[in-house]
């Protein structure tokens, strides 16, 4: 049979007083912690506050939050002036949305995210923290894109429950959720986070921890093939661009996509890749993306990649 | 010698080939007021070569009957009239060693399901004649394609992108990452795909898919290209293990 427990947390805001929490496989998830306020941090806190979640959005720095805080109210704003969202929604979702300074202010949370940087030592430290931090059932994601979730669940003692969750840019907007599972990871916290993610209207996908689990793999030679096709003089970045969109369907041509996404951020993803796989040539980056990188052409970000902007 | 010069009254079009792509070929042809001349009529070409304003050869995986076909095409055909052929699989130049009047052939990236897109890729050999060029995209004109120019080399450009993806989803199933479902789901809602690598494979044909990637593999001689085991056993068996 469950337990039923009732948990007080530190908190103080009054929407956060009372949990009623139902242990075992099926534990409910009312609180949400997001570590790191950037892009993706703040985009997984809008969709969270918007699925009637509360959200304990953690970063180092105060001004760092209250931008990130800022982006996500102007972005409902759209919303509202869209008709997509009522003025109520909207004010509900951002008194959902608590700033944090301490790790420790999030240990009552029953699902904590990261979304850092992409750094394995700093990811492995903060689930190391995390782990000794909160109560034994929170599930422990991270948003990694190219990391392997083994890995930064390597030092973390209850391994079992950390869990990659990938959203994808702009969280708002895409419906995928890869959930990854870590050698670790055990089958209850799968369950429980693919149900967390359909909480938030997201279709989850499953997926084993491997390098780029599955879009970012299986996309790598959209990307790769246009390059060598262009390195070998067969047709020109534009020419490349039409085939792929008149004669694949596809919305966007791989090198106007790589000047959206950053020359420089896809080339750190296809390196992750390559180098995950022990150097397999089938993920080998491409001499133009290392090239457009030095010379400080970075996409549209920079004004100049492929493209001029 | 005479160079091919654009049908005035585009009369016939004559399609040989691979079997889905010669139906896709005609249904948009025969639209655009062609009269498509079957393909089984190629044995008895001789009559009705004089009306033939344009030649489609669409094999991409016998490429032996490919070479017959193009062959019989030449000796039948007058030099006036342009030979299109798929030239995913085989260079175009490759292909203007077989035949003899080889400033008609023109190259064109024929993949089943492409065509009902809106373009083609084109792409002349050293010998192709610049009217040829021109005939082949006054073609595509009339059937409501653009077409993009792209230098001859094997699997051209959509092909070689699109396949080697089919390839990886492939591998991603085979080494059990996710469920065939769970790649083509992660695809057009993570990377807006129009469709799922999975499912388009199965659409082209995974023999079509397979004989493309052992083109690029011998053509480049990269272990990049190696077809995935199990996308080759579905091509030969035509399902997936355990189902």
């Amino acid at each position: 049979m469950k337990r039923l427990s009732i948990i007080v947390p530190q908190a103080l805001e009054v929407s956060e007083f009372f949990y009623i929490l139902i242990e075992g496989p099926s534990a409910m998830i009312y609180s949400v912690g997001i570590v790191g306020a950037g892009t993706m941090g703040t985009g997984i806190a809008r969709v969270a506050a918007l699925s009637k979640f509360n959200v304990a959005l953690y970063d180092i720095n105060e001004t760092v939050i209250h931008n990130g805080i800022a982006r996500i109210a102007a972005g409902m704003k759209k919303s509202v002036e869209r008709q997509q969202l009522s003025q109520e929604e909207m004010s509900d979702a951002l008194s959902r949305i608590h700033p944090r300074t301490k790790l420790s202010d999030l240990s009552h949370c029953d699902v904590i995210i990261e979304a850092v940087l992409e750094d394995l030592r700093i990811k492995k430290d903060l689930f190391r923290h995390l782990d000794a931090d909160v109560k034994a059932e929170t599930l422990l994601a991270t948003n990694t894109s190219s990391l392997s979730v083994t890995a930064i669940a390597s030092g973390v003692k209850r391994s079992e429950r950390v869990v990659g969750l990938h959203f994808f840019n702009p969280v708002h907007l895409m419906k995928l959720v890869e959930v990854v599972q870590g050698a670790q990871t055990s089958d209850e916290t799968m369950q429980r986070a693919i149900e967390f993610g359909e909480k938030l209207g997201k279709t989850c996908v499953r997926v084993k921890d491997t390098p780029g689990f599955i879009a970012n793999r299986v996309a790598r030679p959209f990307y790769g093939e246009a390059l060598r096709i262009l390195g070998e003089g067969i047709a020109s970045v534009e020419e490349i661009d039409r085939i792929v969109k008149g004669e694949g369907g596809f919305s966007m041509g791989p090198f106007e996509l790589m000047d959206l996404i950053g020359i420089d951020v896809n080339l750190a993803v296809t390196q992750s890749v390559y180098e995950q796989f022990f150097n397999d040539p089938r993920y080998r980056p491409h001499p133009i993306q290392r090239q457009m990188v030095d010379a400080g052409k970075l996409g549209k970000k920079s004004g100049k990649g492929f493209y001029n902007y | 010698m005479k160079t091919p010069v654009a049908p005035k009254n585009q009369l016939s079009v004559l399609i040989v080939g691979d079997d889905p792509l010669v139906a896709e070929f005609s249904e948009i042809a025969a639209a655009a007021k062609y009269a498509v001349v079957p393909p089984g009529s190629i044995k008895n070409l001789r009559p009705v070569s004089g009306k033939i304003s344009i030649a489609l050869e669409l094999s991409n995986i016998d490429l032996a009957q490919k070479r017959k076909n193009l062959e019989m095409l030449d000796r039948s055909l007058p030099e006036t009239t342009a030979i299109l052929s798929s030239s995913v699989n085989v260079s175009v130049l490759d292909q203007a060693r077989w035949i003899i009047r080889n400033h008609r052939l023109v190259g064109i990236a024929a993949l089943p399901t492409l065509v009902k897109n809106t373009l083609v890729e084109v792409s002349p050999s050293a010998f192709t004649s610049e009217a040829s060029v021109d005939v082949a995209r006054r073609f595509f004109a009339s059937v409501n394609k653009e077409i993009a120019v792209v230098q001859d080399r094997v699997g051209m450009v959509l092909p070689r992108i699109l396949c080697q993806i089919i390839n990886e989803a492939m591998f991603a199933v085979q080494q059990d990452v996710a469920l065939p479902e769970a790649v083509d789901t992660a695809m057009k809602l993570g990377m807006n795909y129009p469709s799922g690598p999975i499912e388009w494979g199965e659409k082209i044909g995974f023999t079509q898919v397979c004989a493309a990637l052992d083109a690029l593999h011998a053509d480049l001689g990269e272990e990049r290209y190696r077809v995935c085991p199990l996308l080759k056993e579905i091509a030969a068996t035509g399902k997936f293990w355990g189902k």
